[in-house]
């Protein structure tokens, strides 16, 4: 990895977990979609708290970890960021997919063609033998080129449907809300990323309810009092 | 192995005044060798191999915009003046090629203005899509313009146009082919250098599971995409041009013997390890670790290697059963023996035969100090630019 600012994030969440409770859980969340959709910027953002300046092409597998606690426990979420580009994807990251807890599928809403190949990724996971127990979410990235977007919530909404995942379009950007300022505190790529967690935590099977298309659930921040596992039903978030 | 002994440091101002002194004088006495090298006709490439690879590499940019065209065996006088037009919108890769490009801010001097470097980006993308254009059969990676990058910045557009096209097809072919079969290949070569030095390493990175992956950045992009000051970047480029096109998995294999205490201590599980070792940490010793890896090339030729090389392939098969193993390994050995016609372009292969010429004189190779060492690599590499009848005399010029 070459993103010198995800390392010393990295360090420190290394140096904090030295003394980890015995048998800390790990959650391993691959993290897949065509190159440039936003896939290095969305896990920096969950593991670093920011959208980085700068990023580069991801060759291989990046690995980001961040340490989260729910329900008073420490858990370890480990993100295997993948490269996007299709010559990588056959022999070189198989052997990242082996004990995959969760896995995230991100295209782009501004790339049409973004949209387009996720039923490739969908069976490039099924090659790669991942079972139907491991949940699945459906993330479209770059909300905040709202002007530019290229695929529907609605399209969105029906393609997660017939996968039975979870759709949320977020923005590793501008992950706050609306460029209008209107105020929403909540940083929807960690409650993201924490909701896949908590899931995982929970081993529930996932439960779909099926709101109304366009319905927009406002996503409060855990220490507000909403248990962000009882969104896991709500397919569709907004930021 | 303990490579950090052996860095000396001086102890006190007179000595370190000396030292430089002497270092003073050992750089001016490298250019003055270099000049002649260049000067005689023919110029005297084995005298360039073995510059490139010796301590300092080949020192100045300057330098190096005469001496590594030489050593693709590029003849300067035969590089056009005018570069062809780029049709950028009819390129199948131009979308990746923007994308990449346009992320590889880090590639560039930190203090250069932006309308300078954005118009160093346009040539960057122009040289790959030329190159991509001219020949076909080449597929472009993510990672190919961080090589491309770095001949651009140190030769200007005309001349790293050139040298990459002749670099894309010799030593940076296998990694451009339409699928990545054969840059794992060249990875499966990692595991097998490390084991044969220092076993206690191998055994701790098998038992993590950690693959080679972390490694795969390094091998395609000779270090460009992993290593943050670019003089670095410039004097492994020295060293890898200088010699066989696997000389970056030594290489490769020679940092993780390295930092073999800091492997140990490591949590024995795969993503603690891959990011581990994934960190290239920015103070190497280079000069050291490049003589180390000349070292290893001569002690444990690829040709020793190839064997394990393929089969650490098999093994890697997701093959459950012992039967599928047996049948993946026979198909793997099919794979890997590709046709006749296959075997010539593929370097690996050409080098292998090319080995099989050194034998008679490789005992005494073997007595000989580091730098003897790799002056004899330089020449092995030769053979992959040249044909291997050509470079066997010019082997009988440097041991007479
Ligand atoms: N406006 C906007 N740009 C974004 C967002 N996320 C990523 N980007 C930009 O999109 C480009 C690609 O982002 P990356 O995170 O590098 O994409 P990737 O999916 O990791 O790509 P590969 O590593 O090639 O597979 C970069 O230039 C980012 O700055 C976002 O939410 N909004
Ligand atoms: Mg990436």
């Amino acid at each position: 990895m070459t993103d010198a600012e995800s390392s010393l994030e990295f360090s420190t969440s290394l140096t904090s977990s030295l003394l980890p409770p015995p048998r800390t859980r790990i959650f391993k969340i691959i993290v897949i979609g065509d190159s440039g959709v936003g896939k290095t910027c969305l896990t920096y953002r969950f593991c670093a708290g920011k959208f980085p300046d700068k990023t580069e092409a991801t060759i291989g597998v990046d690995f980001r970890e961040k340490v989260i606690e729910i329900d008073g426990e420490k858990i370890k979420v480990q993100l295997w960021d993948t490269a996007g580009q299709e010559r990588f994807r056959k022999s070189m990251v198989q052997h990242y997919y082996r004990n995959v807890h969760a896995v995230v599928f991100v295209y782009d809403v501004t790339s049409a063609a973004s949209f387009r190949s996720l039923p490739a990724w969908i069976e490039e996971c099924r090659q790669h033998a991942l079972g139907q127990e491991v949940p699945r979410i459906l993330v479209g990235n770059k909300c905040d080129l709202r002007h530019a977007a290229q695929v529907s919530t609605e399209l969105a909404q029906q393609f997660a449907d017939a996968h039975s995942m979870p759709l949320f379009e977020t923005s590793a950007k501008n992950p706050h809300g609306a460029e209008d300022g209107s105020h929403n505190h909540s940083d929807h790529v960690e409650a993201i990323f924490m909701t896949v967690a908590h899931k995982l935590k929970s081993q529930k099977p996932l439960v779909l309810s099926q709101p109304a298309v366009g319905n927009t659930v406002t996503l409060r921040r855990q220490d507000e009092g909403e248990e962000p596992r009882a969104n896991w039903g709500c397919n569709c978030w907004r930021s | 192995m303990n490579l950090r002994n052996s860095r000396s440091v001086g102890a006190c101002s007179l000595l370190n005044g000396i030292e430089k002194q002497d270092a003073d004088s050992r750089r001016k006495r490298k250019i003055a060798e270099i000049t002649q090298a260049l000067n005689t006709t023919p110029v005297d490439v084995a005298v360039l191999r073995r510059m490139a690879i010796s301590e300092g590499g080949l020192l100045t940019d300057e330098i190096r915009c005469k001496v590594w065209p030489r050593l693709l065996n590029i003849p300067v006088e035969s590089i056009p003046e005018q570069l062809e037009e780029v049709q950028r919108e009819n390129n199948k890769d131009y979308n990746q090629v923007l994308l990449d490009v346009q992320r590889s801010l880090r590639r560039f001097p930190p203090g250069m203005p932006d309308e300078q470097r954005e118009g160093l980006q346009e040539e960057l993308i122009d040289i790959i899509l030329r190159v991509l254009h001219k020949n076909p059969q080449l597929h472009y990676y993510q990672g190919y313009h961080d090589i491309v990058v770095t001949f651009l910045l140190v030769l200007g557009e005309c001349l790293a146009t050139a040298l990459v096209e002749k670099l894309s097809t010799h030593h940076l072919r296998d990694f451009m082919d339409p699928t990545m079969d054969n840059t794992k290949h060249i990875l499966n070569y990692l595991m097998p250098i490390i084991e044969r030095v220092n076993p206690d390493v191998y055994d701790f990175m098998q038992q993590a599971e950690v693959g080679t992956i972390f490694a795969l950045s390094w091998l395609i992009t000779w270090f460009g995409h992993v290593l943050a000051d670019f003089r670095h970047v410039v004097r492994l480029y020295d060293f890898f041009l200088a010699c066989h096109p696997l000389m970056p998995i030594y290489f490769a294999a020679v940092i993780v013997l390295y930092r073999e205490e800091e492997v140990l201590d490591c949590e024995c599980d795969m993503a603690m390890l891959h990011h581990l070792l994934s960190q290239i940490p920015q103070d190497l010793p280079y000069e050291t670790l490049i003589s180390r890896a000349g070292d290893l090339f001569v002690q444990f030729p690829p040709s020793e290697l190839a064997k394990e090389a393929t089969q650490q392939h098999s093994l890697e098969s997701p093959a459950s059963t012992s039967e599928d193993v047996q049948s993946a390994r026979r198909r793997r050995k099919e794979q890997l023996r590709p046709p006749q016609q296959q075997q010539q372009r593929n370097p690996v292969e050409v080098q292998r035969s090319a080995l099989a010429v050194v034998q008679p004189t490789a005992r005494r190779i073997m007595r000989l100090a580091v730098m003897g060492l790799t002056v004899a690599l330089g020449a092995a590499a030769l053979a992959m630019v040249n044909s291997a009848l050509e470079w066997a005399p010019k082997l009988d010029l440097l041991f007479p």
